[in-house]
């Protein structure tokens, strides 16, 4: 749910930059640290944000014939977690806005505080209490990514109803309007990328099972069950 | 997706030209685009800007239109809804849903209209930038303005990374495709699965590899530009505070107008 160059008015792009700004520079700070620490991670972030824009440049399968696109960032939140995820996608969505003209620059704060910051995080915190909880980590996933998708989908509703309040019912009657519009593709589509996400966790457990150590989303405890359901 | 904005870019004639003259033009645009309250003004912009592309930077004029195209769907569904319940007082015209009343006033249909306008002024500056400036030479400027080096560094290695995953993931189509791998709704889900997953674990050991790489040519956590100058020319110039004072006389006299 990108929202393009030039939709925001004025006072409402750059709140979104100033709520995004203090985010990514908490980010930038963990990702210094974590370079500074382990430098092999430059190159693994860099290709894991690569993979990321790719992943959301293909398109998904879908029933009602419109384009979509997943967004990959739940996956990123529930591999990288939520504070380098929203650095990553602060790139990401500039490549996206120069070379696949979705999104834009002004609104870069509103769509990397919806879509990088906002969605993440929840999914992150669902997973981690999830996995906690003892839930089965396929659902686990599919789940936290379709979180992902419905948060950031709700709330990019919200940014556009704050921008564009109706007279009668204010905010709240246009975030509905919004909301209920978008619901019909945004919906569905992060069922799809959900079930994807899913899918693709379980060949990585079964193919190369210690990246998901090493980036501590699961333990090796956790990885050996997995693989003994499996068979 | 076999060819993104950036490839164009790289084959622009407005590639040697100055960045910042580039970033100027681009910024003073979105930004005038943006804070104006008629239609007019990011109306002139796409189109000064449109032209220039096509006209400077030798893009197809039905190539670009595509490619305005492409923002429209999601632009018109909230266009739309803006109209509808945006303003109130005199209804223009009003259709009955059931039972309800819904009714496009004038306030709700000039708002419609300017946010319309509104980003296809933002787009079309966009499109100048990332149809004449390839990546590589705003990297340059990204490090002028002092972000963060492991930022940067992240940024570049993405970039050099997204065409090689992007050709890897293409192939890996292309060949399902031919095998019948995108004939429903089933398959195409499975095929995508396999892609997703395959570009995952074959992006990791990328990763991986890269890093021993560069190690053995004693990277350490900086990768040195070559920042190229290139004077600003006169012409150039000249045309540019031109833009500037047709876009800023625009705005002064159209302040308030509407279309509607």
């Amino acid at each position: 749910m990108h929202i393009f160059e030039g939709f925001l008015p004025s006072p409402w792009w750059q709140i979104w930059f100033v709520i995004s700004i203090p985010v990514i520079m908490y980010g930038m700070y963990q990702l210094n640290r974590l370079v500074s620490k382990k430098r092999e991670i430059v190159p693994l972030l860099a290709v894991a944000g690569a993979f990321i824009f790719v992943l959301s440049s293909l398109k998904l399968p879908s029933v009602t014939g419109s384009s979509s696109h997943p967004t990959g960032t739940g996956m990123a939140a529930i591999l990288f977690g939520p504070a380098i995820t929203s650095v990553l996608s602060v790139i990401v969505l500039l490549y996206q806005a120069l070379f696949l003209a979705h999104g834009g620059l002004t609104t870069l704060g509103a769509n990397v505080a919806s879509m990088g910051i906002i969605g993440p995080f929840v999914a992150f915190i669902f997973y981690k209490a999830a996995s906690k909880a003892g839930m089965n980590f396929y659902l686990n996933v599919f789940l936290a990514t379709a979180i992902a998708d419905w948060v950031t989908y709700v709330v990019t509703s919200l940014q556009l109803a704050l921008a564009f309040p109706a007279p009668e019912g204010g905010v709240m009657a246009s975030f509905v309007a919004f909301g209920t519009v978008f619901a019909t593709t945004q919906v569905p589509l992060a069922m799809m990328e959900g079930a994807l996400t899913a899918l693709i966790m379980k060949y990585v457990v079964q193919i190369k099972s210690d990246v998901l150590v090493d980036l501590n989303v699961l333990t090796s405890s956790a990885v050996t069950k997995l693989k003994e359901t499996m068979q | 997706m076999t060819h993104i904005l950036d490839d164009y870019a790289v084959l622009s004639p407005l590639r040697y030209k100055n960045n910042w003259l580039k970033l100027a033009i681009v910024t003073f645009g979105i930004l005038t685009g943006v804070s104006s309250s008629s239609p007019c003004v990011p109306f002139v912009i796409a189109l000064c800007m449109g032209f220039a592309t096509v006209r400077f930077g030798k893009i197809s004029a039905g190539f670009y239109l595509r490619l305005l195209a492409a923002p429209a769907g999601f632009v018109l569904v909230s266009a739309v809804i803006i109209a509808f319940f945006f303003g109130e007082g005199a209804k223009l015209f009003s259709l009955g849903v059931w039972g309800l009343t819904l009714g496009v006033s004038e306030a709700g249909l000039n708002m419609a209209l300017l946010v319309l306008a509104r980003t296809l002024g933002g787009m079309s500056c966009l499109f100048f930038l990332s149809l004449t400036t390839p990546m590589i030479e705003l990297f340059s400027v990204l490090k002028a303005t002092g972000f963060p080096d492991s930022f940067i560094e992240i940024a570049m290695m993405m970039y050099r990374y997204i065409f090689v995953f992007l050709e890897v993931a293409m192939g890996v189509k292309y060949a399902q495709t031919v095998r019948l791998g995108y004939r429903d709704f089933r398959t195409s889900f499975r095929s995508m699965v396999m892609l997703g997953s395959n570009l995952f674990i074959r992006s990791w050991e990328q990763g991986e590899k890269l890093y021993v790489s560069m190690n053995a040519r004693c990277y350490d956590g900086k990768l040195i530009l070559l920042d190229e100058k290139r004077p600003v020319k006169l012409p150039e110039v000249v045309l540019t505070i031109a833009y500037f004072a047709l876009v800023v006389t625009v705005y002064y006299f159209s302040r308030g107008m509407f279309i509607v």
